[in-house]
């Protein structure tokens, strides 16, 4: 299996190479013909899909209602994130260290991802109320189970020489997990949370799609105008919910570029 | 020195023969350092036993050297010598320790065979990692600045892992092991990964600072001129057991051009003669 920063990471390269054309013209290529494409069926199927320039004109003509819905989203996606990724590194470190915790936590863990979350949302709305409780749930159970896994990966990524260095100066299990296992650990943390943290805004819009008694958000948003076959606006939330994603994940890389700075001289 | 339990222990260093005289040979490497006696060690599922009453003594401050083909259980002996793994049956004592007990004095220093050393810290922190954990065993440690300057490192110290050559991991990796001055130096093939140069210049500097440090170390290595470069005696490990040690009658310091002397070229020769026998024999 590849190690994660190989699956998620682009080679590294020099400081300001991303300002050369072979930086960004290829995405930049891959973007203009899915947009260009989408015209062209938009334009043949104008009660299936709204023309890029109309949803363009619906984010710059009412950017504050976007603002405002993506805002309530991220408050609902934002902690449920936090408190599952809390919540999994705590439940890892305590795997790595028992195996009877191990065994007992992880069924369950595999009973959670096993789950369909999605079906869970409505119980959850009725269980938790109509405000953000079961939102910000949603979103944190989504997200728990991969960053599970990668920080028990994580930790278990411990180069075993370097733990026999430190076996044979009798290091406690505490300085094994904080000077060898925990930063080990690092760069999977990071990999999990570019999957996790756009992956909980998702959790997030959705909880608001079928949670009855909600009126704000994007997931309501997108919702509602589909509903009432106001494609532009439908797909203008979509578009925010998109950027919100992409600049989460922007977030991250640049939090894992700081931390994980030791990496860039390999 | 294979030894039956019990066995009075004979004197490591053989006398000098040849073109050195014995002033060339240190006279204070007489005291008893490790002993092991009767060790077996067979992991479950393996047909035979990877040690089998492996017995050994090696000398406070001798440079004993364990060469063997692959798989005949030389690492394992290493480990059961550093308390990482526990002998089936026999005992171990390194300098009247248990090998857990001398690990909790920090009296083992570890080579791995990979530099092994913490990417996300700089070479003098990867040095002192060993300095900070286990405190209770006392900071008798050397000066990590010191020892790295002793190696050629003081102006590596600041850097990071990935920004030296192998050669200078390996030696922040023998930094590392001196650091908390241990009575016992361990080292697991610590040069397999180096190019032919780059090892003797490694070597030679591990030889100055053992010169100037005296520790035990037990060495283990699958080249035999290295093996008689850098040892006071060498062990020829096959199927699971060590074949009676070959003295290495050998001026201290090893004077320059030593490998081409005719005296070097007939124990490279005899020991490779035994690593064949044992090759053939098969792990």
């Amino acid at each position: 299996m590849p190690a994660p920063e190989e699956v998620f990471t682009t080679p590294a390269g020099p400081r300001g190479a991303w300002l050369h054309p072979a930086h960004w013209a290829p995405p930049l290529a891959t973007f203009a013909l899915v947009l260009g494409v989408w015209e062209l069926l938009a334009l043949h199927n104008r009660y299936l899909l709204p023309t890029v320039g109309s949803v363009i004109a619906q984010l710059a003509g009412h950017p504050g209602t976007y603002l405002a819905n993506g805002g309530d989203t991220l408050a609902e996606a934002l902690p449920g994130v936090a408190i599952s990724y809390a919540v999994a590194l705590l439940l890892a470190v305590a795997m790595s260290q028992s195996r009877l915790v191990m065994r007992a936590v992880l069924p369950a863990a595999v009973v959670l991802n096993v789950t369909p979350l999605i079906a869970i949302a409505p119980a959850l709305g009725i269980a938790l109320g109509f405000g953000r409780a079961p939102k910000i749930v949603l979103a944190g159970l989504i997200t728990f189970f991969p960053t599970l896994i990668n920080t028990i990966a994580g930790l278990r990524s411990a180069d075993p020489q370097a733990l026999e260095v430190l076996q044979t100066v009798r290091a406690s299990r505490w300085d094994v997990l904080w000077r060898l296992q925990l930063p080990s650990s690092l760069p999977y943390l990071f990999a999990a949370a570019r999957v996790v943290v756009p992956l909980g805004v998702i959790g997030a819009a959705i909880s608001e799609m079928v949670s009855n008694g909600t009126s704000s958000g994007l997931g309501w948003y997108i919702n509602t105008w589909s509903s009432n076959s106001q494609l532009d606006l439908a797909w203008a939330g979509i578009v925010t919910l998109a950027a919100l994603g992409l600049a989460l994940t922007g977030l991250v890389v640049l939090v894992e570029d700081r931390v994980l700075r030791w990496r860039g001289f390999r | 020195m294979t030894l039956p339990p019990g066995q009075p222990v004979p004197s490591a260093v053989a006398p000098p023969v040849g073109q050195f005289g014995p002033e060339d040979f240190p006279g204070a490497l007489r005291s008893e350092g490790i002993v092991l006696k009767g060790i077996t060690k067979k992991f479950p599922g393996a047909h035979r036993p990877t040690l089998r009453d492996v017995n050994l003594v090696v000398d406070r401050g001798e440079f004993f050297t364990i060469i063997g083909p692959s798989g005949v259980g030389k690492s394992t002996l290493l480990r059961v010598l550093a308390g990482l793994l526990e002998p089936d049956e026999g005992t171990v004592s390194i300098f009247g320790e248990a090998p857990r007990e001398a690990s909790r004095s920090k009296h083992l220093g570890w080579v791995p065979q990979a530099p092994a050393l913490l990417p996300w810290r700089n070479v003098l922190d990867n040095v002192r990692l060993p300095l900070q954990v286990n405190r209770r065993a006392g900071d008798n440690g050397l000066d990590p600045m010191e020892i790295l300057a002793r190696l050629g490192l003081e102006g590596a110290a600041r850097l990071l892992p990935a920004q030296l050559s192998g050669g200078m991991r390996q030696r922040v990796a023998i930094a590392r092991a001196f650091a908390i001055s241990p009575a016992v130096l361990l080292m697991d093939e610590p040069f397999a990964a180096l190019d032919e140069l780059t090892r003797e210049a490694v070597a030679h500097q591990l030889l100055e600072l053992w010169q100037s440090e005296r520790r035990t170390v037990v060495f283990v290595t699958h080249s035999v001129a290295e093996a008689v470069m850098l040892s006071d005696r060498v062990a020829v490990m096959g199927q699971g057991t060590l074949l009676p040690p070959l003295p290495v009658p050998l001026p201290r310091p090893r004077p320059a051009g030593v490998e081409d002397a005719p005296k070097f070229h007939k124990l490279v020769h005899q020991l490779r003669h035994q690593l064949k026998e044992a090759w053939v024999a098969g792990p």
